[in-house]
Parts: C-alpha cells; sequence; structure tokens
C-alpha cells in the first residue's frame, strides 16, 4: 500500500511540477462557469445564508452546505472530459 | 469508461481508475471551495445581495418575452412602415429612406453637388451630340455653348489623340473652364497608354516629341508621361525612338523645362505674331471659328496647341467673337510654331524666339482685335 501512495504522491508531485494542476484547473472553472454550475450554486447560497442569517453565516456552514450539492450539480459531459485529460496526463508520464 | 483503453494490466487499472477519479473529486472540490471563499467575501463585506433591489423594481425590469418584442418590451420596426410628407415636394416618403430624399430635395449635403455637376457636365456632352436639342438653358449662355462646341471639336479629336498634355495643360487654365477640368477627367482616365502599333509615322514621331513613349513590356504600350517622366530613363527614350522611327530619328527635345509647363502657351501665342501670316492664310478664314477646324485638319499635332491657344485666349477675358477671331490667328500661329519646331529640331528654338517676346503679346493681340473689329463691322 505505501507503493501505492507514494506513486501517488509522486504523480501528484508531477501533476503540479509540469503546471498541469493549474490547466485542469482553470479548465474546470471555465466549463463550469460557462454550463450556470456557479451561477446555480450561488442561488442555492443566498438561501443557505437567509436561513442562518447575514451576519452570522461561516465559511464552514457555507462549505458544508455547497460542497455536496456542488458536486452533485457538475455536468457529465464537464466529468467526461476532465477524466479524460487527467488519464491521458498519466498515461504519458506515470512510471509503474 | 473503457478499461481497455488503458495500456496497463488490469489491477493497476483499477488503481489508476481510482487514482484519476480522486485527482477528479480534488479539483471540483477546489472549485466548490473558491466559490465559497468568494460568497463568504461578498457577504461579509455587504455587496452579496446588491443585484436585489425591492419587489416592485425587479417587476420592472424583469426579461420580456412576448413575440413582436425585444427582451426590453421595445416594438423593433416600429418606424419602419411610416411614411413622412416631404415638406419640399409634398411626397410621402418611407422613415427610413426619408433623411437621403431629403438630402437630394433640397440640394443640400456633400452627394447632391457631386451629383448635380456630374449631370451638367454630361448634359452639356449630350446637347452636342444630340444636335439643337435646347433642353438645357444652362446652355443658352454664348460662352457657355462656345466651350461646349469646343469641347465636341476636341473630343472627336481626342479620338486620334492620346496625348496626355491635353488634359495637363486643361489643369492650368482656371476660372471659366470649370467645365471642362470635369469632363476631362474623363477622356484622361481613357488614355493610359498608347499602342505604337496603331499609330502612323507621323504620329508616332508627334507624339515622341512631346512625351516619353518608352514601351512598357507588361502592356506594350507607349508611357505617356512627359519627357522627364521619373520612370524611365533617357536611354530608354533614344531607344524606343530608334526602334520606332529607325536609326535617323530626331534627337529627344530635352533641357528647358519651360517647353513643356504651361508657359508652352504663351510661346505658341507669341509666334504667331513673330512669324508673317503668310504660311497658311489662303487657308483660314481669321473671322470663322471654322478656320481652328480647318487648321486642324492640317496636321493632329495641331490640335494639341490649337486647344492650348482658345483656352489661353479666353483666360484674358477676351469676348467670344474676339476669341474666335484670335483663336484664327492662333491657329495659324501654331502652325509657324511647328514648322520652327520640326525644322530646328529643339523646343529650345521655340522657347528662344518666345521668351523676348513675351511681353510684346497682349499689345499686339489687342491690336489684331480691333482691327477685326472694324472688318466685322
Amino acid at each position: 500500500m505505501s507503493k501505492d501512495s507514494q506513486m501517488r504522491a509522486a504523480i501528484n508531485q508531477k501533476l503540479i511540477e509540469m503546471g498541469e494542476r493549474e490547466r485542469l484547473k482553470e479548465l474546470l472553472r471555465a466549463k463550469l462557469v460557462e454550463c450556470g454550475w456557479k451561477d446555480q450554486l450561488k442561488a442555492h447560497c443566498k438561501d443557505v445564508i437567509r436561513e442562518k442569517g447575514l451576519e452570522h453565516v461561516t465559511v464552514e456552514d457555507l462549505v458544508t452546505e455547497v460542497t455536496p450539492k456542488g458536486r452533485a450539480l457538475v455536468p457529465d459531459s464537464v466529468k467526461k472530459e476532465l477524466l479524460t485529460r487527467i488519464r491521458a496526463f498519466l498515461a504519458q508520464h506515470a512510471t509503474l | 469508461m473503457k478499461m481497455e483503453d488503458m495500456p496497463l494490466s488490469g489491477p493497476d487499472n483499477t488503481k489508476l481508475e481510482a487514482l484519476v477519479h480522486d485527482i477528479y473529486s480534488e479539483l471540483v472540490e477546489d472549485a466548490c471551495l473558491g466559490l465559497c471563499f468568494e460568497v463568504h467575501r461578498a457577504v461579509k463585506q455587504g455587496y452579496f445581495f446588491l443585484d436585489e433591489t425591492d419587489q416592485e423594481s425587479m417587476k420592472e425590469f424583469e426579461i420580456v418575452d412576448q413575440p413582436g418584442v425585444d427582451i426590453f418590451g421595445q416594438v423593433y420596426n416600429q418606424w419602419k412602415n411610416k411614411e413622412c410628407e416631404c415638406p419640399n415636394c409634398k411626397r410621402l416618403i418611407a422613415a427610413s429612406r426619408f433623411a437621403p430624399h431629403l438630402e437630394k430635395c433640397l440640394g443640400m449635403g456633400r452627394n447632391s453637388s457631386r451629383i448635380a455637376n456630374r449631370r451638367l457636365a454630361s448634359n452639356n456632352n449630350n446637347s452636342k451630340s444630340e444636335s439643337d436639342q435646347e433642353d438645357n438653358d444652362d446652355l443658352n449662355d454664348n460662352d457657355w455653348s462656345y466651350g461646349a462646341e469646343k469641347k465636341a471639336k476636341k473630343r472627336k479629336s481626342d479620338k486620334n489623340q492620346n496625348s496626355p498634355r491635353r488634359s495637363k495643360s486643361l489643369k492650368h487654365k482656371n476660372g471659366d473652364l470649370g467645365k471642362s477640368i470635369i469632363s476631362e477627367p474623363y477622356k484622361y482616365n481613357y488614355n493610359t497608354g498608347i499602342s505604337y502599333e496603331s499609330l502612323g509615322p507621323d504620329e508616332v514621331r508627334s507624339l515622341l516629341t512631346t512625351q516619353c513613349g518608352v514601351i512598357s513590356e507588361h502592356t506594350k504600350k507607349m508611357c505617356t508621361r512627359s519627357q522627364r517622366c521619373p520612370q524611365h530613363t533617357d536611354e530608354q527614350r533614344r531607344a524606343v525612338r530608334v526602334f520606332l522611327l529607325g536609326p535617323s530619328a530626331p534627337s529627344l527635345p530635352d533641357a528647358d523645362p519651360v517647353v513643356e509647363s504651361d508657359s508652352f502657351d504663351i510661346p505658341e501665342g507669341q509666334t504667331l505674331m513673330n512669324h508673317p501670316q503668310w504660311e497658311d492664310s489662303p487657308d483660314i478664314s481669321p473671322t470663322d471659328s471654322a478656320s481652328s477646324k480647318a487648321s486642324t485638319n492640317h496636321s493632329d499635332s495641331r490640335k494639341l496647341k490649337k486647344k492650348k491657344r482658345m483656352t489661353l485666349n479666353l483666360n484674358s477675358g477676351v469676348g467670344a467673337a474676339a476669341a474666335a477671331v484670335v483663336g484664327g490667328g492662333g491657329g495659324i500661329g501654331g502652325v509657324g510654331c511647328l514648322a520652327s519646331g520640326s525644322s530646328t529640331s529643339g523646343g529650345s528654338s521655340q522657347s528662344s524666339i518666345s521668351l523676348p517676346s513675351k511681353k510684346k503679346r497682349p499689345k499686339l493681340s489687342a491690336a489684331s482685335i480691333s482691327s477685326t473689329y472694324h472688318d466685322l463691322n
């Protein structure tokens, strides 16, 4: 298992070093804005805030409310594209 | 997602897939976190709910989704079918065509003057070709009709003589022949080049004395620019003359720029006084403007000089009849001028004759005018 985690660590490191992680992040953000995911989630945030009261909202509140919904709301096309890209990167650079 | 795409072996695949998914989840969580931070900051800074006001105002600016209306609720082609009455001509014009129509109708605006000028010019040309039509009252004025007459004659001669000199000298005239400047450019545009094959030896010789004449390789046409045109060298000009006229061709009339500028007009007019009128007087009757026609029939190159003389006379402010007289005399002078030109083979000789006698010209012309007035009366 440690090999596994080692491998993971190595791959993650490679992702960051080559700048691929940043690129993937930007790509995902752009796609989510395009497909309206961000606006949907923002509307959800508004509800949460109105619920909790404007003054007492904390980051943790928001995170716990928003993240699961956010994960669920990502459209399939975006998910597929990102997975493909990650796989391609691993195929190129993974040393096993 | 097909596992067969992976080049790696079985057990590693699942791990790899798991890894891929993990990486993906991390990325998504990062995005969500980013959003949360953004929202939280907006809440705490107080600008989160800024785009929402009270319900009433919200209703006002709601997006409209009806047919025939844009999202703001405005009708698109509201003014398209409306007609307006023109205050000038009292016609009903469509709204979108109203502004251009007003421009033309009132005679203001940039295009209307241009079109009016063009129409006048073409009407002048047409009135000569359609002989005795007096449609255009503008042409009843003696001066104008005389100008139109000359232009008609010139047009016929233009077909034989593709010389830029014509339009060149026109450019120097101002005032009276404003129209000629408009109609003449039409002709100038046609004469971008001459094919030497279509000209006789005389024409070629006369052309070569006035123009550069170098034959372009692309178009096989002679250059119609002046003797000193910067595109071609003297060597080229000499070569063309040898080629076209044989080895015994007259040398290039070069040197004095005076020869080619508009002062050419003055030498022409003066030489008429210098050279006795014995040369062609039997052929030309001075009182007849047709005398100019007679003189032009003699040689092509004379037409050049004749036109310039005509215009020069007009500029000196003499009346139409007197202009005809002096023009007739000018035809004679042109002949004499050319005779001297061909025999001495030099514009320099012409200019040498002309320069000293420049001052004599006006008095001489006045004398001749007064004498011919007596004749007329």
